[in-house]
């Protein structure tokens, strides 16, 4: 019984003084099923958060409410200080919310570059009026070509986004969200299908995302979450089971139930031997 | 009391008439919900049903029941072969399907036509039903009364098969998860066939014994058609129940309110209709409210968010081009060189061609913008439409209208009849934008349809079905004389109309053109990247609204006539297949496609009298088969590398592809 730790296992992990993206008893029933029930989040800026669960956990409709192409039943979103609960999702993407895809989809008669402009073109602060100014079209160009060479697509910039694999496809679908310039950047199992070395080369993505980026990592792949994220929520059938540290979270005995991973197992469970009731 | 008292007669007319629009909505609801075919052929099954039915009844017991085994085998028939004409195509989306069911249907038409002449056909029924009974102190024609028992018996019967056979369980499982079914031993192809086979059964039974109702004559395949889908839309496609309301409010509203309003009741399907589309436009989740739809039918369950789901794929062609730049100079040329020669050629014309083919050519302009209209709706926007003859009707009416009033300068008729139409897209295109795929069709459809209806019944302002015509010839320029000859009025009509191509061509390689293409192409992708998506459709609706109604301005200037047949359904079609030929995001193809059409139509049909419709229908098929990318598919270079990279790729991993199908089929 060592209260302080479980304290820091089971509570939210306390809100941060100033939360960008704050989630609060957001729930969204399908019919009879809860998806997701009553789940609140904060995330501070520059957090990279992750949320597990086992299929059907509600992982990807807790990103589609914070992305807005779900509308909660209950709860309510607010984006630094401002309530979001009901905005669309292209104005939520205004407002800094940016996302990639489970499936990616890409335009695909137009080129990677192309693909990247259009994503950027809401964001760009050059943008008014840059359709019929060549030079300032150049500049978004000149961005978004910036952002392909950074996620390792350089080589591909003028080829149609319909040629491109699958792997490489992911990766345009993270510029293209990176392209907006995001405060809250929402990642849906960026490494679902890839191969290892693309694993690799995304981990080096997500590594050189800049500081005052907020990001959510929905993931399967636990030795990226374990890489990558600072906390981890626990989603087992919409509700939140475990939020906390990484090391601390992925060590509670039922996640190791569910995941039986190495890096749970590695990490033993000093914190996590204390019984837990539900 | 007196009043109930004397609707009492179109109110039982009513249930009888809903009763006849449910039996064959039932069947294309079901042919759409499961094979995925929309089919708009549909109201030709009956017809064949109800020309088979008419000649075999010769006013015996043993005449009726003969004609209705030989019109239900017919139309069975009929629908088998619709089903194999459509399997090829299921891969290609339901864009191709309808097409060719609509080619098809022109044929049909047409043969039966040949077959069993142009008139109205009386219908015989057995001397006992020929008579009247008396109902609640009224005379009422035995006939229908029977009608109604034998409805609700077919009715029955198709639900106890759907709900409680084995065949119908597949039926079901085929609407709600082809893949699956296809995994449990039960070929996709076998329920197609079977279900268009059924749905033809159907629809010819309900021909055979609808004929003393809805008669077999040349009109008899639409109206049938149009009201089914009116039905569909209104009822939805989940559950027959709803389809029974929305039938018998149609019928209701058939009878019944053009007893009690006549000048009105066209309206009121109209209103019922857009009341729907606008409130399923309001959110996805609308409650189903209980009432029955016995005034024209609210929706009793709200089949558009059930309709989204299945149809989230957009009908449209990916492609991956290959882009290997031989530097943009020789690009541009290259691009613009079909251009330059299609303008050589029309310009050159007057010298070369006569005052007939003149006025043809002329007409084509006009079809042609109508045409390219379409192109940007549904090759850019991704919103496959039925519907732009509408705009094209306000343009062609504004038009009419203002050379009517003394308003004769031909460039202030065109910019008039654009503004006229865009005001108008943007009044319908809130309804429109928030559908997609096939669904498009059938509201654009609507609208296109009830917007005829409404040109109709206006007859102080349109001149009703008669039409407009002898208001003052347009004059090219203030002060200058009017466009008298042939040859002027055509060459007015190319500046026009290459005026009006011009411009959207600059806006559709503009930036306009790349939201656009991406709305289509990644819908979640440039939403979640900030692009207010919805907006950018309604401005495209109204932009190709407003294109339309140049169309309609130059039809009306150069045809010099108007009538509600040169906005109907099946300029709606030609519209769309010009559209399809020219390779549905080719605007020059779509142009090019328009000329074909009018070539066939009235040109070549012009050896081979009265078989207009036949060589349209064929031409529709041939294209749907031979075309499968339009014309701009052939101006394409041979794959090259880059393009085999592309195809790979889509083999291996054609996520947007392969949820579209799911979508369309799952």
């Amino acid at each position: 019984m060592t209260p302080p730790a479980e304290r820091d296992v089971k509570t939210m992990g306390r809100p941060p003084a100033d939360p960008v993206l704050s989630l609060s008893g957001l729930t969204r029933r399908y019919g009879t099923l809860t998806a997701v029930d009553d789940v609140s989040l904060h995330l501070a800026t520059g957090a990279r958060h992750a949320v597990i669960g086992p299929n059907g956990a509600g992982k990807t409709t807790l990103l589609n409410l914070i992305a807005g192409t779900a509308r909660p039943d209950e709860g309510a979103i607010t984006l630094a200080g401002r309530d979001i609960t009901r905005r669309a999702p292209a104005r939520r993407s205004r407002l800094g919310i940016a996302r990639s895809f489970q499936q990616p989809s890409a335009i695909r008669e137009l080129t990677v570059l192309e693909n990247v402009m259009l994503a950027t073109w809401r964001h760009h602060p050059l943008r008014p009026g840059a359709w019929r100014r060549p030079k300032r079209l150049r500049q978004l160009a000149a961005t978004a070509s910036g952002q392909l060479e950074a996620v390792g697509l350089a080589d591909v910039v003028h080829q149609p986004a319909g040629a491109l694999s699958h792997g490489q496809r992911r990766l345009l679908d993270l510029a293209a969200a990176l392209a907006a310039r995001p405060s809250v950047l929402l990642l849906d199992e960026p490494a679902a299908g890839l191969t290892d070395r693309d694993v690799v080369r995304l981990l080096r993505v997500l590594d050189d995302i800049s500081d005052d980026v907020a990001v959510l990592l929905v993931e399967h792949h636990t030795d990226l979450v374990a890489e990558f994220a600072d906390t981890v929520t626990v989603l087992m059938a919409g509700r939140v089971l475990v939020s906390g540290p990484t090391r601390e979270a992925l060590s509670h005995p039922e996640v190791r139930d569910a995941y039986l991973d190495p890096v749970a197992t590695a990490a033993d469970a000093p914190a996590s031997d204390s019984d837990r009731k539900g | 009391m007196d009043v109930l008292d004397a609707q009492l007669v179109p109110a039982v007319d009513g249930v009888a008439y809903g009763l006849l629009l449910f039996v064959v909505a039932a069947g294309l609801s079901l042919a759409f919900g499961t094979a995925g075919v929309l089919n708009l052929a549909h109201g030709t099954l009956y017809a064949v049903g109800a020309y088979v039915g008419a000649e075999l009844s010769d006013g015996t017991w043993g005449g009726l029941a003969i004609g209705l085994v030989a019109g239900t085998a017919a139309a069975c028939a009929a629908g088998a072969v619709l089903a194999a004409a459509t399997a090829p195509l299921t891969r290609r989306g339901h864009l191709d399907q309808a097409l060719l069911t609509f080619g098809l249907s022109l044929i049909g038409g047409n043969l039966l036509i040949d077959l069993f002449g142009a008139d109205e056909r009386p219908v015989r029924i057995p001397a006992q039903l020929d008579t009247s009974v008396s109902l609640l102190g009224h005379r009422y024609p035995a006939y229908r009364l029977c009608f109604i028992a034998m409805a609700v018996v077919l009715a029955a019967v198709g639900t106890w098969v759907l709900t409680r056979t084995r065949a119908g369980a597949a039926v079901r499982a085929a609407a709600d998860d082809p893949q699956m079914l296809a995994a449990s031993g039960i070929s996709p192809r076998l329920v197609h066939t079977g279900m268009l086979a059924a749905a033809g059964a159907l629809a010819g039974a309900a021909g055979v014994l609808g004929a003393p109702i809805i008669g077999p004559g040349p009109g008899t395949a639409e109206n049938v058609l149009m009201l089914s889908l009116v039905v569909i839309v209104l009822g939805g496609l989940r559950s027959l129940w709803a389809t029974l309301a929305a039938a018998i409010g149609v019928g209701e509203v058939q009878t019944l309110g053009v007893s009690v309003a006549p000048d009105w009741a066209p309206y009121l399907l109209f209103a019922a209709m857009a009341a729907v589309l606008v409130l399923r436009s309001r959110a996805g989740v609308l409650a189903a409210p209980g009432g029955h739809g016995a005034d024209g039918g609210e929706p009793p369950k709200d089949p558009a968010a059930w309709l989204r789901r299945r149809v989230t794929a957009v009908v449209a062609r990916g492609r991956s081009a290959a882009v290997r730049a031989p530097g943009p100079a020789a690009r541009a040329a290259r691009r613009a060189a079909p251009l330059g020669a299609l303008l050589a050629v029309l310009v050159a014309l007057p010298w070369f061609a006569d005052a007939y083919s003149l006025s043809l050519a002329g007409y084509a302009l006009a079809l042609g913008l109508l045409a390219v209209s379409v192109t940007v709706l549904t090759g850019y926007a991704g919103l496959p439409t039925l519907g732009q003859t509408a705009p094209f009707a306000v343009g062609a009416y504004t038009t009419a209208l203002m050379a009517d009033a003394g308003w004769t300068v031909g460039p202030v008729q065109a910019i008039a009849a654009a503004a006229a139409a865009a005001v108008f897209s943007a009044l319908t295109g809130p309804a429109v934008i928030r559908t997609r795929g096939t669904t498009v069709l059938m509201v654009t459809l609507a609208v296109g349809e009830l917007t005829g209806t409404a040109i109709g019944q206006w007859k102080s302002v349109t001149g009703g079905t008669d039409g407009l015509a002898g208001f003052p010839l347009s004059r090219p320029l203030w002060g200058s004389g009017e466009l008298l000859e042939e040859g002027d009025l055509y060459l007015y009509a190319l500046v026009v109309a290459g005026c009006a191509v011009a411009l959207t061509l600059l806006l559709l390689r503009s930036t306009a053109g790349k939201l656009l293409t991406g709305t289509r192409g990644a819908e979640e992708r440039m939403q979640a990247s900030g692009h207010p998506v919805s907006r950018y459709l309604l401005l495209a609706h109204i932009g190709a609204g407003a294109l339309a109604g140049v169309g309609g301005a130059l039809m009306v200037t150069v045809q010099q006539y108007v009538s509600p047949a040169d906005v109907g359904f099946e300029i709606a079609a030609l519209a769309l297949l010009a559209a399809v030929i020219g390779g549905t995001t080719s605007v020059v193809g779509a142009m090019l496609g328009a000329g074909l059409i009018v070539y066939t139509r009235d040109w070549v049909a012009g050896s081979w009298p009265g078989h207009g419709p036949l060589l349209l229908g064929a031409l529709f098929v041939a294209a749907v088969y031979l075309l499968p990318r339009g014309l701009a598919g052939l101006a394409r270079r041979p794959p090259d590398h880059g393009e085999q990279r592309g195809a790979a790729a889509e083999r291996v991993a054609p996520p947007e592809k392969a949820r579209a199908e799911q979508g369309v089929t799952s």
